[in-house]
């Protein structure tokens, strides 16, 4: 028997244990697993429908309506027969207690009263492939071993969703605009709804709406700006949380230089009041260059009326760069504004963070420089990863459409960093991922807002992320933020940018097709590779270069051939990256989180449906904790310098969370911000901050707990 | 003799920890509306009545408790204070224990039907147990009783009285269920943490100037108190959680609380380690601590008031 192991502890008593130090304090990494191999002995095992054959199996659960039937008859039964047998024989089992718990909990497919398991996760994953390969049985089979060996992870709505008769879309995340009319405002709040239902998150941009006390048909004093918006939307994502799969999530974005933007931020206050205080939504703000060049001038800030820019320039204030226009904006007399001091501006942003970890920011003119496609970002998503350009739509009186513009919707999936460096095929790993993302994009027809679906058909837009980078780091023994550690990053990223770029290129090739407006993109007239070109993206340090010792790397010649190939044949997908913060999948996956450090050796989750489960670093033991320093200790500088390696090679954004000891003041929070901007950072997620316990009120022996 | 007004200057302090604590509470201030509790509204419903009844009568047993250190408790103890500094730490105590007497009201409102409300309240002040130990807490709270044995009763109170409750929350989030409620209730536990703490430290200083038999005796009065209440306690749990089997975890747990408040007056435990094995699951969800929760699901209970410094030119260096 372990030491003080006792198996009649269930297995949640178990799992808590590792968030607890042994007598000679250590952390009990056994007894997580002894969690996880109870949790089926007590749990699963007793709870799974079984099943004499996979024919009988297959066949119960498309009649009985689990599964649908379209997936499976684009295949041979024997095929699936083949399939399934190569998927069970790779003995997949889940490491952590969190992984296995997680995925019994949120994706599986269950009997309809909830109680009792249909798949293990072999058959979650084969259901997966035989989706996304739409009939094509040596794709099936490629899309398999990608998943099953952990290197890639469609994120969660695909992998939830894929195969199963009765779903949500296999979309994570979509971005729409509201223009400054009630008609835009009304359809935006359906489709927030409509989008809820289905189990994405919905951002939604407020700049364009008019400020409180603009005038409406020339009255003045008439409007009530932008928070009366939000506290609809606000229920509005409640309300969808009762029928979706998942809870609605939404986020709203507003321009720094929008009048509302200081009642904005205060919405987040601890002492708001209830009729204005937004507690579920959450906020980004969008902020050109000028607010920092007129805050290290100490100056004030102006603020637009964006009703009187719309009138002035006769686009919606989105479209306008405020960097560009300020001067010009300033000195124009038909332009109402106000100001406010700008270092102010930005404090108040840091104690609002403080408060409730909130707003997000996302660098405008930085994300506008880095695009290389035709248009303007105005907007991020729910997690500042995504960054797609947009179109206004506008409607008639009956809400239909008189113009259908675009909006962005986003399939996720990411690569396990360990994993794909370990794999046989670096680069058909990334075509494999691509291929997978982009049948989604194909896949995916949300009818209920047509400018969405206008959006993808044209775009075919994908995400593909990253995670583990903190796990790989430390198994190879090199520290997270250390030189070696951030020139893994950009050499990893540019390989990754590489191989997407050619994937895409490659669909194009077979479809004959590239997304709307590639002609007008830097990758048509090949400016977006002048930096691949001009010099090496390869190892220079030793252990950089031994930890690619088997992955093949693309060299300048490689780069220009694949300037030629793409200028020639163009690109199918106009995003390629970005890099989520991988919550759940990657803990079914055994991964730190994204490419951020982890927040503690021993994490507590929490969430609705799974409670309090405590998780373990990736690859961590007892005799390689000093290369698990967690967010706090390795401070905000050197997150940045890796999320600045990365954010380099990634066409859209990254999810940044910066992390603070709570002795921290808004100085050092506003000190990061700038530092971030400075490095070419596009967006900041959330602000963490940790609290010590006072000394003498600590709960004694836990790991989570400990400096 | 006329008395002279004297205000409160904070730049000269007796016991620098007047003002770590005062720190320490300030920034840890909050209120119930920052957690959505109605995101446990589904939750709720998957409780079977008889612990949801549990549940209710719990965080009323702790209102209870709350409303005594906030109407009588908190402010009994500011005359006694030594410095005017504890005074006006004793005044924020007082202030948050309002706050979460209130805040369990706002569970109730949030899950609740007003009829088992009424029925929990009425069952709280026929409860034999419940009154007794509340009448034993008042005893001490008297105008008139000894200061340092005040402090005592208070420290019961705060680290080990509650626990018998806060149990229940912690015992439901590690099962997934209610886990909003439970982030409030952590932070009520942030606050309690710090209170018991602080006064068990006032009445380490207060034993500092008094003779060798008062501090037997004093030490006397904490064992026989801790006693008497235990039996209650005891007995309370019993009642409360026979029904869902639930009495002997929930008494390492009494066990290991009431060795922390005895700790916290400096004396030494009274159970053995043996019976203080609380479940892993409860203990570590006491930290409230890097928590990392989903934006679908709740707010955390780690945010606090942040301390405001404007930024100088040297930051702007770009």
């Amino acid at each position: 028997m372990l030491d003080g192991l006792k198996p009649e502890l269930d297995y949640h008593a178990l799992n808590a244990m590792l968030n607890l130090y042994d007598a000679d304090g250590r952390i009990r990494f056994d007894a997580d697993r002894m969690a996880a191999r109870q949790y089926f002995l007590q749990h699963v095992n007793q709870n799974t429908v079984f099943f004499h054959s996979l024919d009988e199996k297959l066949d119960y659960l498309v009649e009985e309506g689990y599964y649908e039937p379209e997936v499976l008859d684009q295949y041979s039964r024997n095929f699936q027969r083949a399939i399934w047998d190569a998927a069970f024989k790779r003995k997949f089992r889940f490491p952590t207690f969190l992984g296995a718990f997680k995925y019994y909990t949120s994706y599986t497919l269950k009997t309809r009263d909830g109680q009792r398991y249909l798949e293990r996760y072999e058959d979650r994953v084969v259901m997966v492939a035989l989706t996304l390969a739409r009939g094509d049985e040596a794709l099936a089979m490629r899309f398999m071993e990608e998943m099953l060996s952990g290197r890639f992870q469609p994120a969660t709505p695909t992998f939830l969703n894929a195969g199963k008769k009765s779903r949500g879309e296999l979309i994570s995340c979509f971005l729409l605009r509201i223009e400054d009319n009630m008609e835009s405002i009304g359809r935006s709040i359906n489709s927030a709804l409509q989008l809820s239902k289905r189990g994405g998150g919905v951002a939604l941009m407020l700049t364009n709406l008019r400020e409180a006390g603009a005038p409406i048909k020339g009255i003045e004093n008439q409007s009530s700006g932008v928070i009366p918006v939000m506290k609809l939307l606000e229920d509005s994502f409640s309300y969808a949380n009762q029928l979706g799969a998942r809870q609605g999530a939404g986020a709203v974005y507003l321009n720094a230089h929008h009048p509302d933007i200081m009642r904005f931020l205060d919405t987040k206050r601890e002492n708001a009041d209830e009729k204005i205080r937004i507690k579920t939504l959450s906020l980004g703000v969008v902020i050109p260059d000028i607010t920092f060049e007129l805050a290290k001038k100490n100056a004030d800030m102006y603020l637009f009326s964006p009703h009187d820019v719309q009138k002035v320039y006769g686009v919606p204030f989105s479209e306008i760069s405020v960097s560009e226009k300020y001067a010009e904006m300033v000195d124009d007399k038909r332009i109402k504004k106000r100001k406010i001091n700008a270092r102010e501006f930005f404090q108040t942003i840091a104690e609002i963070q403080f408060e409730s970890g909130y707003p997000y920011i996302m660098f405008e003119d930085t994300v506008n420089r880095a695009n290389p496609v035709h248009g303007r970002i105005t907007m991020s998503n729910l997690c500042s990863e995504i960054l797609q350009v947009n179109e206004a739509s506008e409607f008639n009186e009956d809400l239909s459409y008189s113009h259908l513009g675009t909006d962005i919707s986003c399939n996720l999936g990411s690569l396990n960093i360990a994993a794909t460096m370990d794999g046989p095929d670096f680069g058909g790993t990334v075509e494999a991922a691509i291929r997978a993302l982009t049948a989604v994009s194909e896949m995916s027809a949300i009818e209920a807002v047509p400018s969405i679906r206008r959006g993808n058909d044209e775009a075919h837009a994908v995400g593909l992320g990253q995670m583990n980078l903190h796990g790989f780091l430390a198994r190879e023994r090199i520290h997270y933020g250390s030189p070696e550690g951030v020139e893994f990053t950009s050499v990893y990223f540019a390989a990754v940018a590489f191989h997407a770029i050619r994937a895409s290129n490659l669909l194009a090739q077979e479809k004959g097709a590239s997304f709307r407006d590639f002609e007008k993109s830097k990758y048509a007239d090949g400016t977006f590779f002048d930096k691949y070109v001009s010099r090496d993206w390869l190892p220079t340090l030793p252990d950089v270069a031994r930890v690619f010792g088997n992955v093949t790397l693309p060299t300048r010649e490689d780069w220009a051939a694949l300037k030629a190939d793409v200028m020639k044949h163009g690109l199918y997908n106009r995003n390629l990256q970005a890099v989520p913060p991988t919550g759940s999948i990657s803990y079914i996956n055994n991964s730190t989180s994204s490419i951020h450090p982890i927040v503690s050796k021993i994490e507590i989750r929490k969430e609705g449906k799974i409670g309090r489960v405590y998780y373990p670093a990736a690859f961590m033991s007892n005799d390689n904790l000093e290369y698990y320093r967690d967010a706090y200790e390795i401070g905000p500088d050197a997150i940045i310098d890796t999320y600045a390696a990365a954010t380099e090679h990634v066409d859209q954004g990254l999810s940044l969370t910066l992390f603070f000891p709570s002795e921290a003041t808004t100085r050092d929070i506003n000190r990061a911000q700038i530092h971030a901007w400075k490095k070419g950072i596009k967006t900041i997620y959330y602000i963490r901050l940790r609290q010590t316990a006072l000394e003498g009120t600590e709960v004694q022996g836990c790991v989570s707990c400990t400096l | 003799m006329q008395t002279v007004a004297r205000a409160i200057n904070w730049n000269r302090l007796d016991d620098d920890k007047d003002l770590e604590v005062w720190n320490r509470l300030t920034v840890n201030f909050w209120l119930p509306e920052k957690v959505p509790l109605s995101n446990d509204v589904q939750s709720w419903a998957t409780l079977r009545p008889a612990e949801r009844e549990l549940t209710i009568r719990v965080f009323t047993g702790l209102t209870l408790l709350d409303t005594v250190q906030n109407t009588v408790g908190a402010p009994s103890m500011m005359p006694d204070a030594i410095t005017p500094h504890e005074e006006a730490v004793l005044s924020n105590i007082a202030f948050m224990e309002a706050v979460h007497a209130r805040s369990y009201s706002s569970i109730f409102s949030t899950l609740c039907l007003t009829k088992e409300v009424d029925e929990a309240f009425r069952w709280a002040e026929e409860n034999p147990h419940l009154q007794a130990k509340a009448r034993l807490i008042l005893e001490e709270y008297k105008a008139g009783s000894d200061p340092l044995k005040r402090k005592v009763a208070s420290v019961f109170l705060e680290s080990f009285l509650f626990y018998s409750g806060f149990y229940l929350p912690m015992y439901w989030s590690s099962r997934a269920k209610l886990t909003n409620t439970a982030d409030l209730i952590r932070l009520i536990i942030r606050d309690e943490a710090v209170h018991g703490y602080y006064v068990g430290y006032k009445f380490q200083r207060g034993l500092e100037r008094v003779d060798e038999a008062r501090r037997a005796e004093l030490k006397d009065f904490a064992f026989s108190l801790m006693f008497e209440l235990y039996d209650i306690e005891q007995n309370y749990t019993a009642e409360l959680y026979d029904g869902i089997g639930l009495t002997e975890d929930v008494k390492a747990f009494l066990h290991y609380n009431a060795n922390k408040a005895l700790q916290n007056l400096g004396y030494e435990a009274l159970f053995p380690p043996a019976a203080c094995e609380v479940n892993p699951a409860i203990l570590a969800a006491l930290s409230p601590d890097s928590e990392n929760h989903d934006f679908f699901s709740g707010s955390g209970s780690s945010y606090v008031i942040g301390k405001a410094v404007a930024t100088e030119d040297e930051d702007w260096d770009f």
